[in-house]
């Protein structure tokens, strides 16, 4: 099982569309794949039109009162999963703290009876540094972190890798960056990427283009792919997908 | 809860479309288009798959052509799935991805064949929420058996198959009351690729190349052995055509076992059948052994080859190509004789001829032929665990290799033998001891293995030196794999004497007396002769 976190510190960059996607994508080709909707917000949980609700809430799911397999729902895609997310998940750094032991290994003690259930695990992660965010580093094998073109994107790129040089134990954990909502038309971004392919290594090339089909995936309530398979934001998933895949 | 998959039989003559249009009027659901599809489901030939609990399934859609791997013990609900562009055959030939990897452990070596194929035409409905979200999806599906030849098509009965979506079980058991009462259903009480299988008369898990007769203890001995035998000769005949064809190695390699277990069974029960046919078969049986021999070998060395290469340090493998490419030069003017040879007149009368005889009334006059089959066991394993015995303790550290080599042959007979007879004992035990004599005969056959090998590269080296196809670097790097073959082999054989007390202990030699009736000397004589050869070693 691979566990791959969408995360960056900036909100509105793209984590939870290129989840939904990528997602999908892994379970097209076959593998088995479970979503996690980390975020209060439940964005994940809307595109596969399951209720962001947990019964008992974060609370119930820590203390081990709830069995993960009972709160897993079947999306309209065959081998696509999805843990929703709950409200009380904004509260999930206190619940965290709660923890008896080893607050920052929670995640990863949640997923431990899955292990053999799925091929790939994927979080959509709340924009954020905190508790449980260093969760997800712990649990995940790699990040994706959505860039986009811009100077401020990459002021956060290097907060990251700053944060998880400081901490132990993330010799391991792989990152994935990659351009999103990369607008052809302005000269700006195309040199913005140019110049932060060439300073930071292990960027993807796969870009995502800005795209209202993108946008419109709210109104479908679906990964993109699903309804509109040869749109070239699709393709641009897809390839972003084969790269994801070929780095694990 | 994992989401489970209900089948269910619809009655006699109902048609797809009416059915769906009643699941249709009965639950708000969105209908794909129907669909037409090609199946074929494949396992090895000692159904390798099936015995895991797994199906392989290739459908072709359109121009779409995908693998899944189905769970058969969920209905066959696929667990992966792979988009494939090459034929299917061995688990190399297909390209890595979610199938490959569950295949690959499950099959090994072994050539993926079809079992059967299959036209269905299916309806997929997928029952909806006010959220318009699949809770559970309804299949209807009928499919007819695909002609093989001019057999007349097959049509199985239609199906409707209630899938769950994890995490809506109410919904799926509100589903399924609702069409219950609706449709004339009836619960399919196999997954459609085993009702298939039924339909075609073929039987999964129907092959295996294990020994394993229900012997009755009190049955005269000529009746017995020839049932061990006729057993043997259909696991024979079973693997010629894939042997014919080169499916997969382990075709030929069954074929071999047993043919060896044949000869064996003729010369080690004794005194059962008449002499005049045992002499006859026994050679006959030889003549097959021997011509099947050189493509075994080859194959042997094929498989192994990547072990062999990495056995060397790095900068020597690829001296070690020139071997192969000679070895695969060689390989297929051995398999056209092996070919011409099951083809040959010579074979096929062999296998008439002892079928013949096998069926025929019993007729043998020989002194055991009504003697009850366990008492000859019993005998003819004593014997046996006898002579391993003394011909083991006899060898001291500087006994020739001849030695270990009889001492295998007369270690092969007696696992072969309680082989052949293990239903007359208690289970557990003779497992056990079963177990015991293939420990001691890996020991054995790493040793002559390892020189046989040794000596065969040694030959080989020299044949393609005067063929001029071994460059320098060839040589050394055969060379340098002989020397490591060497190392194993004396490896092994300081091995011997700490495996073989294990062998010769107490309680091995207690379980034996028990099984098999007590020794005809005591142990003590046993100890006083071993001793003098020893001595005399
Ligand atoms: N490639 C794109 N082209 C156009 N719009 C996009 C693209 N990717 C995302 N968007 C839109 O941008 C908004 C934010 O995207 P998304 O929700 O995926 O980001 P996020 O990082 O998950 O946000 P948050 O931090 O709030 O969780 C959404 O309205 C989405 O439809
Ligand atoms: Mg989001």
């Amino acid at each position: 099982m691979k566990i791959v976190g969408v995360y960056s510190i900036k909100g509105g960059v793209g984590k939870t569309s290129s989840t939904v996607n990528l997602a999908y994508l892994a379970a097209e080709a076959g593998h088995r794949t479970l979503v996690w909707d980390l975020d209060p917000q439940g964005a994940a949980s809307y595109f596969f039109r399951v209720k962001p609700k947990i019964k008992g809430g974060g609370r119930a799911l820590l203390r081990g009162k709830r069995a993960l397999d009972d709160i897993i729902k079947g999306t309209d895609f065959e081998l696509l999963e999805l843990l929703p997310a709950d409200f009380s998940f904004r509260n999930m750094d206190i619940l965290l703290e709660g923890a008896k032991k080893k607050p920052i290994r929670q995640l990863q003690r949640l997923l431990k009876p899955v292990v053999g259930d799925y091929d790939y695990v994927f979080f959509d992660c709340p924009p954020s540094i905190s508790l449980m965010s260093e969760n997800i580093f712990r649990a995940a094998d790699a990040l994706m972190v959505p860039l986009i073109p811009s100077t401020l994107s990459e002021r956060t790129l290097l907060q990251l890798k700053d944060f998880l040089r400081k901490q132990e134990g993330f010799g391991a954990l792989k990152l994935l960056p990659f351009f999103s909502m990369v607008d052809p038309e302005r000269s700006l971004h195309q040199d913005t990427i140019e110049r932060l392919s060439a300073k930071h290594k292990g960027v993807l090339e796969a870009r995502i283009p800005l795209s209202p089909e993108v946008e419109r995936m709210g109104i479908h309530r679906m990964p993109l792919p699903a309804y509109a398979p040869s749109n070239p934001a699709s393709s641009a998933y897809r390839a972003l997908w084969e790269e994801v895949a070929e780095a694990l | 809860m994992n989401p489970v998959v209900i089948d269910h039989l619809l009655a006699d003559g109902s048609d797809l479309d009416t059915a769906a249009d009643v699941v249709q009027a009965a639950l708000r659901c969105q209908a794909a288009p129907p669909t037409e599809s090609r199946r074929r489901y494949f396992d090895s030939f000692e159904w390798s798959l099936y015995l895991a609990g797994a199906a392989l399934e290739e459908e072709v859609m359109g121009d779409r052509r995908e693998v899944a791997w189905l769970d058969l013990a969920d209905n066959g609900a696929a667990l992966a799935r792979q988009g494939v562009d090459v034929e299917l055959g061995l688990a190399v030939d297909l390209p890595p991805g979610p199938v490959h990897t569950r295949l690959a452990p499950v099959l090994g070596i072994r050539r993926l064949l079809p079992m059967v194929s299959l036209a269905c035409r299916s309806r997929t409905l997928r029952v909806l929420n006010d959220d318009d979200k699949t809770v559970v999806r309804v299949v209807l599906e009928q499919c007819r058996i695909a002609g093989e030849g001019a057999r007349p098509e097959v049509l199985l009965p239609a199906r409707l198959r209630i899938a769950g979506v994890r995490g809506y079980q109410r919904e799926q058991e509100d589903a399924t009351r609702q069409l219950e009462a609706l449709l004339a259903l009836q619960p399919a009480h196999a997954p459609l690729l085993l009702a298939a299988l039924a339909a075609t008369g073929r039987r999964p898990g129907a092959y295996s190349s294990k020994l394993d007769y229900r012997l009755d203890p009190k049955q005269p001995a000529e009746a017995a052995l020839r049932n061990i035998l006729l057993g043997l000769l259909d696991t024979l005949e079973a693997n010629v055509d894939g042997t014919r064809r080169n499916l997969d190695p382990e075709f030929l390699h069954d074929l071999r076992v047993a043919t060896r277990r044949t000869r064996s069974a003729l010369s080690q029960v004794k005194g059962v059948l008449p002499p005049a046919i045992v002499e006859d078969f026994k050679h006959r049986f030889a003549w097959l052994q021997q011509v099947t021999g050189p493509v075994r070998d080859l194959d042997v060395y094929l498989l192994d080859f990547p072990k062999l290469k990495t056995s060397l340090p790095a900068p020597l493998r690829p001296g070690l190509d020139p071997l192969k490419d000679w070895l695969a030069a060689h390989y297929d003017g051995e398999r056209q004789a092996l070919a011409k040879a099951l083809d040959s007149e010579r074979f096929l009368a062999l296998l008439r001829d002892w079928r013949a005889y096998l069926e025929a009334p019993s007729r043998s006059l020989a002194a055991d032929a009504a003697t009850p089959i366990e008492d000859v066991a019993n005998r003819r394993i004593r014997r046996m665990f006898k002579r391993v015995i003394r011909e083991g303790r006899a060898i001291a550290d500087n006994s020739p290799a001849e030695d270990l080599h009889d001492l295998r042959k007369t270690c092969k007979k007696l696992r072969y033998l309680m082989e052949f007879f293990q239903s007359l004992y208690p289970t557990t035990e003779i497992k056990g001891l079963i177990k015991q004599t293939k420990v001691l005969l890996n020991n054995l056959g790493g040793f002559q293995d390892l020189a046989v090998q040794a000596q065969h590269l040694a030959d080989t080296a020299v044949a393609m030196q005067a063929a001029d196809a071994a460059p320098v670097e060839a040589q050394l790097a055969m060379g340098a794999l002989i020397s490591h073959l060497l190392e194993q082999q004396q490896r092994a054989r300081r091995e011997f004497a700490r495996i073989f007390s294990g062998f010769d202990s107490e309680a091995n030699r207690a379980l034996f007396g028990r099984l098999f009736g007590p020794p005809t000397t005591t142990t003590s004589a046993r100890h006083g002769a071993a001793d003098s050869n020893r001595a005399r070693a």
